[in-house]
């Protein structure tokens, strides 16, 4: 297992990947099977047939439903032990609680330097945080944008917000830090909406422009509010390239549920797993798995979960796998594309008086 | 969102005498105008509906009622709360009431959309020929906490209440005057009761029968109308249970792959994260079987935590009970109705008639989702008016 977690992000094929992953995620299983009680319970009830010892196939894990960490607190390790408490943004219903304890985070956030490095160089770049200051200031409990931006500024230095805590956009602020890096490799990080609504289009309203030729911009959080203004990940690109000047975009795929092992856009507009994570597709009513190009629903397996039974969750999100170690940008593992939230399953009708009209 | 008025009030209301012709009339014109309107093709509910007003239905309704010595007379204005969930619920309740005289004001959850948006049409509609009847049966949309509903309780002589705990709470909280009568329907849970031994040996058509039915009941609205079983109770021992599963479920799997509208993929995803999670909070849950389209749960027993987080989508709880009797003990007021099949008729009838708690309606497989005015245990027709006698007391 430590093995797995010391190899580099994309150079592994799945021929070497695969049993180490599947060893790592068998012991994890049991792990939290004997540390964290409802889990057990699952388990005993779902796959009451679940045999770690037998080095069972990726496929044939246990998964937990993500919805069970918003209703939940589930975790395999004590209280006294809790050293964070991640929270899903939640701006429907109840955030997710990911119970962190400190050994947990610290992997984390070394598994999160080590992909990002791979996309933006060893050195620590100029950073550039389009968002505003004070969504960082709560730390015991972090919001998921508060622990993204905060997860990522350890990969920069010279932070300086775009925004204002009003949202309005800083430009004096970012003209001076335009002035100062537009010759050397700066980082962009931002949410994909705030990214959008607050950066581009408001510098593209105020007709502002600014130049940051070795600029890479990373951004996550879904697309479904830009879905909604029918922006897509090309008009996303053109609008960033045109108001920044910045024409390296990635997008990272990951949730607050299993933080760390992220999955980022490669230049070919794939999602691609890093060495330490996996995903299949399963369909929904009869949670197979699927083949190859079918949508379904996206089960992500993830060697860091510890501290809480999180190795193996099903998404509320909608993907297709596209492929393994044969992405045209070269990087080994699957890749895929994230098509969007499940929509909320509608209350169809209580409905006491719905008849069937069968008196005939 | 402010209080909004939907329906047309050509008219100042006025109260009028029960089952009067205008209003009988009244109904029957609604029950066409909705099997005249193509989209109630679309809507079961609908057509449901349109088929419960016709003239039939309602003269055999409330024949029971026209007796010379009893007089009915109308509470006054009553206020119904339909819940965000439920489409044209509002209307049984809403008619029922318009026959008894009363005036209703009536509020649409501001969520309300796809066939009570085609009713508004309807009655907007009729407006013209029934100025008076529509008056009466005014349609609102607002969210539930306008301060105009609490100026409505205000007036209010009876209020309706269908809808979530939480949400019928909430509304009984603001005032309403001293003689106010309040008629509630709150978050209810439905079972099915089936006897292992009768299907292990029914033939085929009428096993096929208790498919057809099974799936009406259970699947029509994604499993999530109140009186759609959520439980399912065999009766037998293990043996015989585990024959009759091996028969039934795999068999109405299929059927309800074909034949129903299939759940959306979200449906299935709720389902799955409730199972999950009651293996978890459930202490009776044991085991979680995928049978496409449905997820069963074996349970040990009925428990509070199944009837705040099965909503249906295809969830299926089983448990199983070597008799009858053996349930009664588990059953609690949030069960609602028992639809059942293969058992013997008089041993049902005796069951029931000793359950104190619990239970509301008993209904053979195939029609948990008729309306009765008989509902949650009060009688429509006679909790929607004041009842009095009709001759003059004879002296003595």
């Amino acid at each position: 297992m430590t093995a797995l977690l010391d190899l580099p992000p994309y150079d592994v094929d799945a021929a070497h990947k695969t049993p180490l992953l599947q060893a790592a995620l068998g012991e994890l299983t049991q792990h939290h099977y004997q540390q964290c009680q409802a889990f057990k319970q699952l388990i005993n009830g779902q796959w009451p047939q679940f045999n770690a010892d037998n080095a069972p196939s990726i496929g044939d894990l246990p998964f937990v439903n993500v919805r069970l960490f918003k209703e939940l607190r589930l975790q395999s390790i004590g209280d006294d032990e809790v050293f964070k408490v991640l929270q899903s943004s939640g701006t429907t219903g109840k955030p997710s609680k990911i119970m962190l304890d400190s050994a947990a985070a610290a992997l984390q956030s070394r598994t999160l330097v080590k992909i990002m490095q791979h996309w933006l160089g060893k050195q620590r770049l100029p950073m550039l945080i389009l968002d505003h200051p004070s969504v960082i200031k709560d730390r015991r409990n972090f919001s998921a944008r508060g622990a993204g931006i905060q997860g990522l500024s350890f990969l920069g230095r010279n932070h300086c917000y775009a925004l204002k805590d009003d949202m309005s956009l800083d430009i004096e602020a970012i003209s001076e830090f335009c002035d100062k890096f537009a010759d050397t490799p700066v980082l962009l990080f931002g949410f994909t909406f705030m990214v959008w609504q607050f950066v581009v289009q408001q510098l593209a309203h105020q007709q502002q422009r600014f130049q940051l030729p070795q600029g890479i911009l990373i951004h996550s959080g879904g697309w479904k509010k830009l879905a909604d203004q029918a922006v897509d990940n090309f008009n996303f690109k053109q609008g960033v390239l045109t108001t920044l000047g910045v024409s390296r975009v990635h997008n990272f795929y990951g949730m607050v549920e299993q933080v760390g092992a992220i999955f980022v856009e490669c230049e070919h507009g794939h999602l691609h797993c890093p060495s330490y994570a996996d995903i299949l597709i399963r369909r929904p009513g009869s949670w197979q798995l699927a083949d190859k190009g079918e949508i379904g629903v996206l089960q992500l397996l993830s060697a860091l979960p510890r501290s809480y039974p999180g190795h193996s969750i099903l998404a509320e999100d909608r993907g297709r796998w596209l492929g393994d170690d044969d992405c045209p940008c070269g990087r080994m593992g699957r890749y895929f594309e994230v098509l969007g939230r499940l929509p909320k399953a509608e209350v169809r009708g209580c409905s006491d008086t719905f008849g069937q009209g069968g008196n005939l | 969102m402010s209080l909004q008025v939907l329906t047309p009030m050509l008219v100042q209301p006025t109260l009028t005498k029960a089952f009067a012709e205008p209003s009988l009339a009244f109904c029957y014109a609604l029950s066409e105008a909705i099997f005249a309107d193509p989209r109630s093709r679309q809507f079961a509910d609908l057509a449901a509906l349109a088929f419960w007003l016709r003239k039939a239905n309602i003269q055999r309704l409330i024949a029971p009622y026209q007796q010379d010595n009893l007089l009915y007379k109308p509470l006054g204005l009553v206020f119904h709360n339909t819940p965000a969930n439920v489409d044209s619920l509002f209307v049984y309740s809403g008619i029922l009431s318009l026959l008894m005289g009363n005036r209703n004001i009536i509020r649409l959850s501001s969520r309300a959309g796809g066939s009570a948006m085609v009713l508004v049409e309807i009655l907007t509609s009729l407006a013209d020929s029934y100025p008076e009847q529509v008056s009466r049966l005014q349609l609102v949309q607002c969210e539930h906490h306008a301060a105009e509903l609490s100026a409505i309780s205000a007036m209010a002589d009876a209020r309706v209440l269908w809808g979530s705990d939480v949400a019928i709470k909430a509304l009984r909280a603001f005032d309403c005057p001293a003689h106010c009568r309040d008629l509630v329907f709150n978050h209810k849970l439905s079972l099915v009761v089936l006897d292992a031994s009768a299907l292990i040996a029914a033939d085929e058509q009428d096993f096929v029968a208790l498919l057809d039915n099974f799936c009406r009941d259970n699947l029509t609205f994604a499993q999530q109308a109140c009186s759609s079983a959520k439980v399912v109770v065999w009766v037998g021992n293990q043996a015989q249970v585990l024959r009759a599963q091996q028969r039934f479920w795999p068999a109405f799997a299929s059927k309800a792959l074909i034949v129903r509208e299939p759940l959306t993929d979200a449906e299935h995803f709720d389902a799955l994260a409730r199972a999950q999670q009651l293996l978890i909070q459930d202490p009776s849950a044991k085991s979680l079987t995928i049978c496409e389209p449905m997820v069963r749960v074996a349970v040990e027993q009925l428990t509070a935590e199944q009837v705040k987080l099965n909503s249906g989508n295809g969830l299926f709880l089983e448990l199983i009970t070597p008799e009858l009797a053996q349930l009664t003990p588990m059953l609690r007021h949030c069960h609602q109705t028992v639809s059942w099949w293969g058992l013997d008729p008089q041993l049902v009838d005796d069951w029931f008639q000793g359950v104190l708690i619990g239970i509301d309606r008993l209904v053979p497989v195939g029609e948990a989702l008729m309306f009765d005015h008989l509902w949650d245990g009060h009688d429509l027709v006679l909790s929607l008016s004041r009842v009095t006698r009709n001759k003059l007391a004879k002296c003595s």
